[in-house]
């Protein structure tokens, strides 16, 4: 038998669970909307036993725990998702930006007004070959051979214009890649102090949810930097390895990741401390080095074999050419790629210079600038056997089906990490209206423990006024 | 499930952000009529669309070279044609003069003879709208004929200088035609000289001043069996050429129809590759719009709504 003090006891301790489990109401109903927060549950089981005559009696309950309901399975799988989408948001702004700069854009439906409004590429290379039509038909035509020279210099100054732009993006990429590598090591070290704290704080039985929320969060910022494997240890450290090296072991970072300059002056990651170059299959830093490596390498790769074919095939040509003066041999276009593509000085100063005619002194003869205007339909063997102006939307709309297949793989990605969300929200989350149902619950037996108090306070009375009266 | 509190949020902001971006590509769609802007957008279209728009502008150039060839085939065919009637006139003088002996008659003849060296000189030295010498070959920046006249102002000799090229232009892919007629051309190989032509014999100029020397001599045999005869070959000659002009002009007139049809059908493409369907993206809109509303109607009712509303 307990007695009137066994059971005030039994009481007390009703009232001190109960007063807990409005704590930790109040404290889940205060991380409503964190997601990073696990719903936390207060662990009460039976206060053990006491042997009486009648049989074992209750002592009432006890607080064994708190634990909260994270899923470690739902956790890895956001931090792959995370990865992937960090991966591809990477690639989408960065070649969208390419895009952008390329300029080609479908403004009408209609070709014929279409001619007029592009401002990309195919329009110029298309206006050059009609430009030396036009002076096919009036070889000695000043005017004329001025318009030629421009537009040879529009096509020229375009070539360099998006090369520039693409370089910057590229260059972008590259201090991206560095920013990213820096982050990504915060998170490491963030972790592997955590992962100290979280050890000491569990050696001592204690409870370290809020450390155990936070190192979940520390994880999926860096899942967004680049994709990772983790090991859970048996003492609650998570041992986090990157492209296969182990960067934080228990409570210290034993590798980083570090970048250095390819043999074409771009930046690559490695692990410092073991110095090996790692493949990252995800995240951010994987997807900036993918679109830099990958789509926007062969844009400027396409324009480039572009801009040289066109210099060389033209030169060919315009180089047998005589010009107003009878003079023969220079060349139209002068460099060698996209970069630095330009036009002669000579002929850009004085268009009598431009070299239309196949012999000297014919003023109306016109059969280089004809060779020239028939360039545009010829197919380049350089060129994949293909027009300058196809290869060049063939160019175009490689980046276009890159973009447009991360825009798709994105997409399905953001509704996979939707679908993640909602199932942690669902096992982890917290529902203010579950909360409000307990607090009542717990109210109501809050009270019914009260009410256990007085009377057997006036139990204990009358057991008292007993003896005296 | 269990419905959390963010769990319900988070799925109700990505339910509205993809309606509400499938609002935008919509009313995109809608205000510009096209289905597609960018590369990625669809591809395929932007690789058509740049090739179409390459293709479009070609045949804008195709048609301006067809104008402008027929614009000089119409010069030289009126050229032609004087040429035609001069020779004409020069053989009729011949014939008249045959069997003639007035040396009055004679004399007159011969200076009519003398007009028309004259008139052929001046049809020789046409130039075209652009002020390019047109029976010069591809040296048409100075004047292709000159002559060389004797004491008493008549013509001796005409001599060319001008070349026996032509500069072709383009009206078709690889299809090149040229309106031009060189001068002369007296080395057996080339397009054929309108003024003279080893191949056919034509030699206007010299048959002209013959007949006008045999006139002025009285030399009325030699009109009859050589002067004559020549300026026969010489109209041939002159005929033969009127009808390759006709023939560069019809020439021109298919390919300027073909041309136009091309550009038909350019834009056609063009339009069918990048229009919007309006009808359908109009009613997706419509749809798309309803659907946002209610998930907005919806949203904000059930958000509003909570335990703690009803709790005392």
């Amino acid at each position: 038998m307990l007695g009137l003090f066994g059971t005030l006891d039994v009481a007390a301790r009703s009232l001190s669970v109960q007063q807990e489990e409005m704590a930790l109401a109040g404290q889940n109903v205060s991380n409503a909307n964190n997601t990073a927060y696990a719903d936390e549950q207060l662990e009460v089981s039976e206060a053990t036993p006491v042997d009486t005559p009648f049989g074992e009696e209750g002592t009432g309950a006890q607080i064994t725990g708190i634990t909260d309901t994270r899923d470690a399975l739902l956790d890895s799988q956001i931090q792959a998702e995370a990865s992937t989408s960090g991966s591809l948001s990477a690639q989408q702004t960065n070649l969208q930006n390419a895009e952008a700069y390329l300029d080609e854009q479908v403004t009408s439906s209609s070709s014929s007004t279409a001619d007029d409004s592009p401002n990309g590429l195919a329009a110029d290379l298309s206006n050059l070959f009609d430009s030396f039509q036009s002076l096919s038909n009036d070889p000695g035509d000043l005017s004329l051979r001025q318009t030629a020279v421009q537009s040879a210099q529009q096509v020229a100054t375009q070539f360099n214009q998006v090369s520039t732009q693409l370089s910057t993006v590229q260059a972008d990429l590259n201090t991206s890649v560095q920013n990213d590598v820096a982050s990504s090591n915060q998170d490491l070290s963030s972790i592997a102090s955590l992962n100290k704290e979280i050890v000491a704080a569990q050696a001592g039985g204690g409870s370290a949810d809020q450390l155990v929320d936070q190192r979940e969060e520390t994880l999926e910022n860096l899942a967004g930097l680049a994709n990772f494997s983790t090991t859970t240890q048996a003492n609650g450290a998570v041992d986090v390895s990157l492209g296969g090296v182990t960067m934080v072991s228990g409570g210290s970072v034993t590798d980083q990741l570090q970048t250095y300059t390819d043999s074409s002056g771009n930046q690559q990651v490695q692990a410092q401390n073991a110095g090996t170059p790692l493949t990252l299959t995800g995240g951010s830093i994987e997807g900036e080095i993918t679109a830099r490596d990958g789509a926007l390498a062969r844009l400027q790769s396409g324009l480039n074999t572009l801009a040289s074919q066109l210099i060389t095939q033209v030169n060919t040509v315009y180089s047998a050419g005589y010009d107003l003066n009878g003079n023969t041999g220079q060349d139209l276009f002068t460099g060698s790629a996209a970069s630095d593509i330009g036009v002669n000085s000579n002929v850009a100063n004085d268009p009598t210079q431009f070299q239309a005619a196949g012999a000297a002194s014919s003023a109306g003869d016109n059969t280089v600038v004809l060779a020239l205007a028939q360039l545009g339909g010829q197919k380049i063997a350089g060129l994949s056997k293909q027009t300058f102006s196809a290869s060049y939307a063939q160019t175009v709309s490689d980046l276009g089906d890159a973009i447009s297949s991360v825009n798709d793989q994105l997409s399905n990605s953001q509704a996979v990490t939707q679908m993640l969300a909602t199932q942690r929200a669902s096992t982890s989350g917290v529902s203010t209206d579950t909360e409000m149902t307990n607090l009542i619950q717990y109210q109501k037996a809050y009270e019914a423990s009260a009410e256990l108090v007085s009377t057997l306070n006036q139990m204990m009375q009358t057991v008292v006024s007993m003896k005296s009266s | 499930m269990h419905v959390t509190n963010t769990s319900f949020s988070n799925n109700f902001l990505y339910e509205i952000q993809q309606l509400e971006s499938q609002q935008s590509t919509l009313q995109k769609q809608s205000t510009t009529g096209l289905k597609v802007t960018l590369p990625e957008d669809d591809p395929s279209v932007m690789n058509q669309v740049l090739n179409l728009q390459t293709e479009a502008g070609a045949n804008t150039q195709y048609q301006s070279n067809i104008t402008q060839i027929q614009d000089s085939a119409t010069t030289a065919s009126d050229a032609l044609n004087s040429l035609q009637t001069l020779v004409e006139q020069a053989g009729e003088i011949a014939t008249d003069a045959n069997g003639v002996t007035s040396s009055t008659q004679l004399s007159t003849y011969a200076t009519q003879a003398g007009q028309l060296i004259q008139q052929a000189l001046q049809i020789a030295n046409t130039k075209d709208a652009n002020g390019n010498y047109i029976f010069a070959g591809t040296d048409t920046g100075a004047a292709p004929f000159a002559a060389a006249t004797d004491s008493s102002g008549n013509v001796t000799a005409v001599t060319y200088s001008g070349n026996t090229s032509t500069a072709k232009s383009e009206i078709a892919s690889g299809l090149t035609v040229t309106a031009q007629i060189p001068g002369e051309n007296t080395t057996g190989s080339g397009a054929e000289g309108l003024f003279a032509d080893s191949r056919t014999g034509a030699d206007i100029f010299s048959h002209l001043i013959a007949l006008q020397q045999d006139l002025t001599s009285g030399n009325t045999s030699a009109i009859s069996s050589t002067d004559g005869p020549n300026l026969t070959t010489d109209e041939d000659h002159v005929v033969t050429q009127i009808s390759g002009n006709a023939v560069l002009q019809s020439t021109l007139e298919a390919a300027g129809n073909v041309a136009s049809q091309n550009a038909t059908s350019i834009d056609t493409q063009m339009s069918d590759a990048t229009s919007a369907d309006m009808a359908t993206t109009l009613t997706q809109l419509s749809q798309t719009e309803t659907t946002y509303e209610a998930a907005l109607e919806s949203g904000s009712l059930v958000m509003q709504t909570s335990l703690v509303n009803f709790l005392e």
